[in-house]
C-alpha cells in the first residue's frame, strides 16, 4: 500500500475520453445560439448547446450533399451543403483538415454522405447566427444508412425532449436559460415529419 | 410532381442576365434530387440554381463569420457516519482495526495504511507532526477526531496532532463482505474474483498487472513490488480484502499491493468479462488500420513499422501480413474503442487478406490504398458489434451492418406522434 503518483499504474496507451458525436437534425442545429468552453485551457473543448438540452462538441449527420464549392487561393477550403429531411447543414473542410478536404473534394454531388464533424457557432455582421460544421471525415453512404440515421436522430431527440421535461442536468438548466421560448411541440413535430419522409 | 413553376423561376432569374437554360436538363436534375435523394423542393431548386450560377459564372451569395463564448459550473456535498461512507470534510471518532500498513514514503508521514471497521475500510495517513503512537497491523484502536480529506479522488483519513489514539484490548477478526466487481467504487474495496489475464509488466517496480473478474464484471489490477508480495496465478480465484480502488479517466483499477489476499477453493462459474453488444455508428478509423505487417518471431506477433522494424526483434524482412481495424464506435452518448481482427475485418469490408495483399503489393499507394478502401466501406456506417470489453476497448468477435427496421420506424412514428398530441392537448 502506498500512494506514490506512479502507483496509480493507470497510464496505458494515452487513454482519454472521446467526445461522443451527437445526433441532431439540421433544423435543430440551426437554432443554436449558445457556445461555451469546458475549462479555462486553450485546448479545452468547445461545445455548442443544443436547444433540447445537450452539449455537443461533435456531431454525426447523414444527408444529401447537394453542393460543394472550392474557395480560397493560398488556403484552399471546401464548403458544402448537406440536406436532411428538416433542412440544411453547412459543412466545411480546410487545409487544417487535409484528409477531410480531400474526401470532400472527391465526392460528386448529389450523393448520400455521412459526416463526422465539429459544430461552430458564428455571428454574422448583421447579427444573425450561423452554425457550420468543420468536417473531420466525410464518406459516401447508401440510402439505408441515411434512413438509419433519421431513426437514430429522431430517437435521440425524443429522448432529449423527455429528459428536458423534468431533468436537472447542468446542460438542461442552461438550455432552459438560453432558449426560454423553446416549444417542445415544434421539435416533436420535427421528429415526426422527418420520420414521415421515410416511405413505409 | 410538377416542376414547371420552379423551372420558370430559374429561367426568369437567368433570363435577366441574358442566359438561357435547358429546361429539360433542369427538370431532370430537380427530379433526381427530390425523388431519389429526398431533398426538399425548395432546397433542390436552390441547389440547381446555384449550379447554373457557377456554370454561367454569376457569383452567388456567401456566408460570413465571427464567434462568441461563455462558461458555467456547480458543486455540492453531503455527509454520513460509518467508515465505509466517510466523506471528505467530515470529522470521525470510531473503533477500527489496522488491516494493512505501508512503508512510509516521506519523512513528513509517520505511518500510512488501511484502517477498517465492520462497515468497510479507509486509507489513513499519520503525519509525523501528529506525534501519535505507532500503530500495529492487526490491532484495534479507538480513534478520536480524525479528519477525512481526499487524495487522488479517494477518501483519506488524516491523523493529525489533534487526534487521540487509544489501543483497545479487542482482538476480533474482521471479515469484510466482498462486493460484486461492477459495484466497486473509488476507495477501499473487497472482492472475490478470478485472475483472467496477466499483462506484460510495464514498470520495473511493478510485480504484476492484469485483469480480474467475477460474475458481474472485470477490473484491472496491479501489485507493486514490496517485500513478501507474491504474484497471483492466472485462472485461480482469490478473496482480496481491502484493496485500493483507484479511478482514472472514469476507469477503475485495483491496487492490491497492501490488500489481504487469500486463495479460494473452487471456481467462479462465468466471468462475463463485460461480454457485450454495442450498437452505433463507426465515426473514426485510426491509423494502423487496414493491412499490417507482423513480426514473424514466435510468440511476438507485434505490428512492424513501415520499414519492417519490430521494437524487440529489429528488422524482419520475412514479416507476416494481417488485417485489423482500430476505430471508434459512437452511439451518440458514449464512445467505444474498437479492435477488429482479421476475420471480422474480412466479413465487414468484404475484402480478404489475399485481396488486400494484392493491392498492397501492386497498387502505387500500397498499404495506404487498403486503408482508404476499407475506410470508405465502413466509416459512417451503423453496425452492431459483439465482443469482450477489456480496459475500455472492445475486442470485437463479430461486426455486422445494421439493417433498416420498419418496426422500429413505426414505433418511433407513434412515439413522436403521440407525444405531439399530448403536448398539444396540455398547452
Amino acid at each position: 500500500m502506498s500512494a506514490n503518483p506512479q502507483d496509480m499504474g493507470n497510464r496505458r496507451d494515452g487513454s482519454f475520453e472521446r467526445e461522443p458525436a451527437r445526433r441532431v437534425f439540421a433544423a435543430e442545429l440551426r437554432e443554436c445560439r449558445y457556445q461555451f468552453k469546458d475549462g479555462e485551457d486553450e485546448k479545452s473543448p468547445t461545445f455548442v448547446l443544443l436547444p433540447t438540452g445537450e452539449r455537443s462538441n461533435r456531431i454525426f449527420l447523414v444527408g444529401t450533399l447537394t453542393e460543394k464549392t472550392r474557395q480560397g487561393e493560398q488556403n484552399v477550403f471546401y464548403r458544402g451543403r448537406v440536406v436532411d429531411p428538416t433542412g440544411t447543414f453547412f459543412v466545411m473542410a480546410g487545409s487544417y483538415q487535409p484528409e477531410a478536404m480531400q474526401q470532400l473534394a472527391k465526392i460528386e454531388t448529389p450523393a448520400f454522405v455521412a459526416v463526422i464533424g465539429k459544430p461552430n457557432l458564428y455571428q454574422k455582421p448583421d447579427g444573425s447566427y450561423l452554425v457550420s460544421v468543420r468536417v473531420e471525415s466525410i464518406t459516401t453512404v447508401d440510402k439505408d444508412t441515411q434512413k438509419l440515421w433519421v431513426l437514430d436522430t429522431a430517437d435521440r431527440m425524443l429522448n432529449r425532449l423527455d429528459a428536458l421535461k423534468n431533468g436537472t442536468s447542468p446542460d438542461i438548466v442552461k438550455a432552459k436559460e438560453q432558449y426560454p421560448t423553446l416549444d417542445p411541440a415544434v421539435y416533436r413535430k420535427m421528429a415526426y415529419d422527418a420520420l414521415a419522409q421515410i416511405k413505409m | 410532381m410538377d416542376y414547371s413553376d420552379a423551372i420558370d423561376r430559374i429561367s426568369r432569374k437567368y433570363g435577366k442576365s441574358g442566359k438561357e437554360i435547358d429546361r429539360q436538363k433542369v427538370e431532370s436534375k430537380l427530379r433526381r434530387l427530390v425523388e431519389e435523394f429526398g431533398v426538399q423542393p425548395v432546397e433542390a431548386e436552390r441547389s440547381v440554381s446555384n449550379e447554373l450560377a457557377r456554370e454561367f459564372n454569376i457569383p452567388p451569395a456567401a456566408p460570413a463569420g465571427g464567434a462568441n463564448g461563455g462558461a458555467g459550473g456547480s458543486g455540492g456535498a453531503t455527509s454520513e457516519k460509518s467508515l465505509a461512507q466517510a466523506q471528505p470534510g467530515e470529522w470521525l471518532t470510531f473503533d477500527g482495526k489496522v488491516v494493512s500498513l505501508a512503508g512510509s514514503m516521506s519523512p513528513s508521514i509517520a505511518q500510512s495504511g488501511i484502517i477498517a471497521d465492520e462497515s468497510g475500510g479507509i486509507r489513513f495517513v499519520v503525519w509525523a507532526k501528529a506525534n501519535a503512537p505507532l500503530m500495529k497491523e492487526g490491532a484495534w484502536y479507538h480513534i478520536e477526531s480524525a479528519v477525512v480529506d481526499e487524495y487522488k479522488g479517494i477518501p483519506n483519513l488524516k491523523i493529525h496532532s489533534g487526534t487521540t489514539i487509544k489501543e483497545l484490548e479487542k482482538t476480533d477478526a474482521l471479515i469484510p463482505a466482498p462486493v460484486p466487481v461492477k459495484d466497486l467504487r473509488p476507495g477501499i474495496g473487497s472482492v472475490r474474483a478470478k485472475v483472467i489475464q496477466e499483462w506484460e509488466v510495464t514498470h520495473d517496480r511493478m510485480l504484476q498487472s492484469g485483469i480480474i473478474g467475477d460474475e458481474t464484471g472485470t477490473v484491472k489490477f496491479v501489485i507493486w513490488k514490496e517485500q513478501g508480495k507474491q504474484k497471483l496465478a492466472v485462472g485461480s480465484v482469490y478473496s482480496i480484502f481491502y484493496a485500493q480502488v483507484d479511478e482514472f479517466n472514469e476507469r477503475l483499477s485495483l491496487n492490491i499491493t497492501g490488500a489481504t489476499i487469500m486463495p479460494e477453493e473452487g471456481d467462479i462459474a462465468t466471468v462475463t468479462g463485460g461480454d457485450g453488444e454495442v450498437r452505433g455508428a463507426i465515426v473514426h478509423i485510426a491509423p494502423g488500420s487496414g493491412i499490417i505487417k507482423r513480426c514473424p518471431v514466435e510468440g511476438c506477433n507485434r505490428a512492424l513499422s513501415r520499414q519492417n522494424y519490430c521494437p524487440i526483434h529489429e528488422i524482419q524482412p520475412n514479416f507476416v501480413y494481417d488485417l485489423r481495424i482500430k476505430g471508434w464506435l459512437d452511439d451518440g452518448e458514449k464512445t467505444h474503442n474498437l479492435l477488429l481482427k482479421r476475420d471480422v475485418v474480412e466479413a465487414l469490408t468484404g475484402m480478404t487478406l489475399d485481396q488486400a495483399k494484392e493491392i498492397a503489393e501492386n497498387n502505387p499507394l500500397g498499404m495506404d490504398e487498403v486503408f482508404l478502401q476499407m475506410r470508405d466501406r465502413v466509416l459512417g456506417r451503423y453496425v452492431v458489434c459483439k465482443g469482450r470489453e477489456i480496459d475500455n476497448r472492445l475486442l470485437v468477435n463479430s461486426c455486422e451492418l445494421q439493417k433498416f427496421d420498419s418496426g422500429e420506424h413505426a414505433k418511433l412514428l407513434n412515439r413522436a406522434g403521440e407525444s405531439m398530441s399530448n403536448t398539444g392537448g396540455a398547452s
